[in-house]
């Protein structure tokens, strides 16, 4: 197991919610293929550590909850049940434990988009899919005036990780101290 | 310590490191104390993450180490920054005082770098003279600044010249010039750089504004756009705001202090240590400062003068930690900046995420003194500024418009669809200085040290939400003559009380029993103790603070060396 601090289970039910927060669709991945889970998974075993117990207890309240109103874990529903649950807890209309699931929601929505379109040396974002979704080239040492002028189409832009981009500077340092 | 100490510098921000490097420079032993690191600008390198500085907010204080509070009233129970302390991560990192660090704020500014204008000096009087002397609200404690423009204007000159600050003047000698601000009061001489690549959404704002009979002109920035002393132009990498610069463009006080440690050996630096006292002689005089080291132990520490060069919040205080209060003034007074912030998107890609948020222009015409007669009873104007780069997608996700779903398809779509087409307009209306709006201690939370928290007291008015709607409909007049497809608005009255425009908490006068400082920041009540930066401001312009608050740590760094 790869996990830093998720069991199995926990990982497979981060995963399903994250599908649903930004779905996939054909030629368009979403935070599923993006990994967000990991930066999660990393993220709780490294900066957020103190929110280990917090989580663990939250998703077992969450699947407690799907069972409750489906009869069945959050993962085996259809998406559309899934989406169901997401929105009732978002909008507060659920049980009693409600004001919970809500701020538990707002917490992994935040971190599914830090997971999917912050840098990917922090364990999602994985082959840029969050910042393909939008158009956004990453981590730039500059862009020049020919490129800032309206309509022009950062697609033409090789996207890059801030350790890209580190790399290539170390490069282009060693080039000026030769020359 | 066996070395003579001419003066110790408390925080090195815009003013501390500013008036630090001077005052080395200038021959002084000088001791300066800092919060945060000492950094060396390979640690920026790396800069270009939203998660490190935004997300983890890696270089600003955080509510565990440096409580604040906040409450609305006196009947309220003040709680720790509720906008800004969400121990889940859920926090809003903007809203908080400015970066630490050698350097302080001006490691993660946005580098706009603006002159008063002459009746921002004046606001009290102007107000008077233009409607009536009963046109203020009666709670406000607004007075006209000790200083004028006349006499600030070498210092601005100088901010300009000496630090570096691009932008296009529009008034030379009295003499307009065209392409600059048509409203700015004269100056002796152009920028010394040009302004910054324009934003892509530029030419159509200039062109909307022009037909709308307005006049822009380029925001001025400090931030280097040719190789100007020492530093490299900058290279418009989009990470500007709330990050440190990579390559030193963007003016900061870290590379003067740098450079003066390495130069004149007349500066040491002291990172990771807080002082919580200023300790007086019996005489009265200042005696030296009393700080936790980076081990935590006390150290206590002597000198003729003593600078304190915190953010305006936490100046106050170590002043009212100290007991250094006695006409009660400390801490009252209290201005803030609310910015009508006005987000849209546009038909045509504007690529929002690339260059400077400063790379678009600005329009004076209804700045300060020049605001329109109007029913409303708004008494100040302000410019409408534009942000038109420096766009990152967490941060855009934050501040989606309401209509947009925070999840699912639909909130992909729309970001596949626009988050190439931002385009921002604010404003900057101060908040009138009153007593009921104030900085104290907090009576229950302490910091990790022990020491008495901060304690805000604001809530924003009807007054000030009237100006801000003013402006709003400004804005949405210009949105729609641009052609936005959409656009949405902050709160009037925003939740939170924190703008990184924070001054006024230790203003400057000439009368000791109604100001805390004289115009070159010394203490009334305390001879050798300085308290310098935005707090000593008297009144607000709707310009940043940051290019006076240089001007008047030169005022004080003169006034030190005995120039002035």
């Amino acid at each position: 197991m790869s996990n830093m601090f998720f069991n199995e289970e926990e990982m497979g039910l981060v995963q399903a919610i994250c599908s649903r927060l930004i779905p996939s669709e054909p030629d368009s991945p979403g935070a599923m293929e993006a990994q967000a889970y990991t930066y999660i998974d990393h993220a709780l075993a490294g900066y957020f550590s103190h929110l280990q117990n917090y989580y663990r207890q939250r998703l077992h309240d969450f699947n407690r909850l799907a069972n409750r109103y489906y009869g069945a874990d959050y993962v085996r529903l259809a998406a559309e049940q899934q989406d169901e649950l997401l929105h009732s807890i978002e909008r507060m209309q659920v049980g009693e434990d409600s004001d919970d699931m809500r701020v538990f929601f707002e917490v992994i929505h935040e971190h599914t988009i830090e997971g999917t379109f912050g840098d990917p040396k922090y364990g999602g974002n994985r082959d840029f899919v969050g910042w393909r979704m939008i158009g956004f080239p990453g981590a730039q040492w500059g862009y020049t005036g020919e490129q800032m002028q309206l309509g022009y189409d950062s697609g033409q832009i090789e996207i890059l990780s801030v350790t890209d981009l580190l790399k290539r500077h170390k490069e282009a340092e060693k080039e000026v101290s030769r020359s | 310590m066996s070395v003579r100490i001419d003066a110790i510098i408390v925080g090195l921000g815009a003013a501390g490191g500013l008036i630090a490097t001077e005052l080395a420079r200038g021959g002084q032993k000088v001791v300066a104390i800092e919060k945060g690191a000492f950094y060396r600008q390979s640690d920026f390198l790396g800069k270009f993450d939203e998660i490190r500085y935004y997300c983890r907010s890696a270089i600003v204080p955080h509510m565990k180490s440096d409580p604040i509070t906040w409450r609305p009233n006196e009947k309220t129970k003040a709680e720790v920054l509720p906008w800004a302390s969400n121990t889940l991560g859920l926090g809003n990192p903007f809203q908080i005082p400015p970066s630490m660090g050698t350097g302080g704020g001006t490691l993660n500014w946005g580098g706009a770098a603006f002159r008063f204008r002459e009746a921002d000096f004046r606001m009290k009087s102007t107000i008077a003279e233009r409607f009536s002397e009963s046109a203020l609200p009666e709670y406000t404690t607004l007075e006209d600044w000790p200083i004028d423009y006349r006499q600030m204007e070498p210092y601005f000159d100088r901010v300009e010249w000496e630090l570096g600050v691009a932008g296009k003047a529009g008034n030379v000698n009295n003499t307009t010039v065209e392409g600059g601000n048509p409203f700015e009061a004269s100056r002796s001489r152009d920028y010394p750089m040009p302004p910054i690549q324009r934003g892509a959404v530029d030419d159509l704002f200039c062109d909307t504004a022009k037909r709308m009979g307005y006049h822009p002109f380029p925001t001025p920035t400090a931030i280097a756009t040719t190789d100007y002393k020492g530093r490299k132009a900058c290279t418009n990498c989009g990470f500007c705001h709330g990050f440190p610069c990579h390559i030193g463009s963007k003016l900061s006080t870290h590379d003067l202090i740098k450079a003066a440690v390495e130069e004149t050996g007349n500066l040491e630096i002291r990172p990771f240590s807080r002082v919580f006292r200023i300790n007086k002689r019996a005489d009265g005089r200042v005696k030296g400062v009393s700080y936790y080291d980076a081990d935590s132990r006390i150290v206590d520490l002597e000198a003729e003068v003593v600078i304190l060069a915190c953010y305006a919040l936490e100046n106050a205080r170590l002043l009212l930690n100290s007991g250094i209060n006695g006409n009660g003034h400390v801490g009252k007074h209290l201005i803030l900046h609310n910015y009508g912030w006005f987000n849209g998107v546009l038909p045509e890609i504007t690529n929002s995420f690339m260059g400077s948020l400063q790379g678009g222009s600005i329009i004076d015409d209804y700045t300060s003194e020049l605001i329109p007669d109007n029913e409303e009873g708004v008494l100040w104007g302000s410019p409408i500024n534009t942000w038109t780069g420096d766009f990152q997608p967490i941060e855009t996700i934050h501040g989606l418009p309401p209509h947009v779903p925070k999840w699912g398809k639909s909130f992909k779509d729309w970001m596949g669809q626009n988050f190439r087409r931002l385009f921002r307009m604010y404003s900057q209306h101060s908040t009138l200085p009153s007593n009921c709006y104030y900085v104290d201690l907090d009576p229950v939370v302490k910091d990790p040290f022990g020491q008495p928290a901060l304690r805000i007291t604001h809530e924003w008015t009807d007054y000030d939400a009237k100006a801000v709607e003013y402006f709003m409909r400004i804005k949405r007049k210009i949105a729609k003559e641009m052609g936005m497809l959409e656009w949405w608005e902050d709160s009037p009255t925003p939740n939170y009380h924190v703008t990184v425009h924070d001054v006024g908490t230790h203003r400057m006068g000439l009368d000791p029993n109604t100001s805390v400082t004289n115009p070159y920041g010394e203490v009334h009540e305390c001879k050798g103790l300085y308290a310098v930066g935005g707090g000593q401001f008297v009144s607000q312009p709707s310009y940043n603070p940051t290019q006076m608050i240089f001007a008047l740590a030169y005022l004080t760094s003169d006034h030190l060396l005995e120039r002035v």
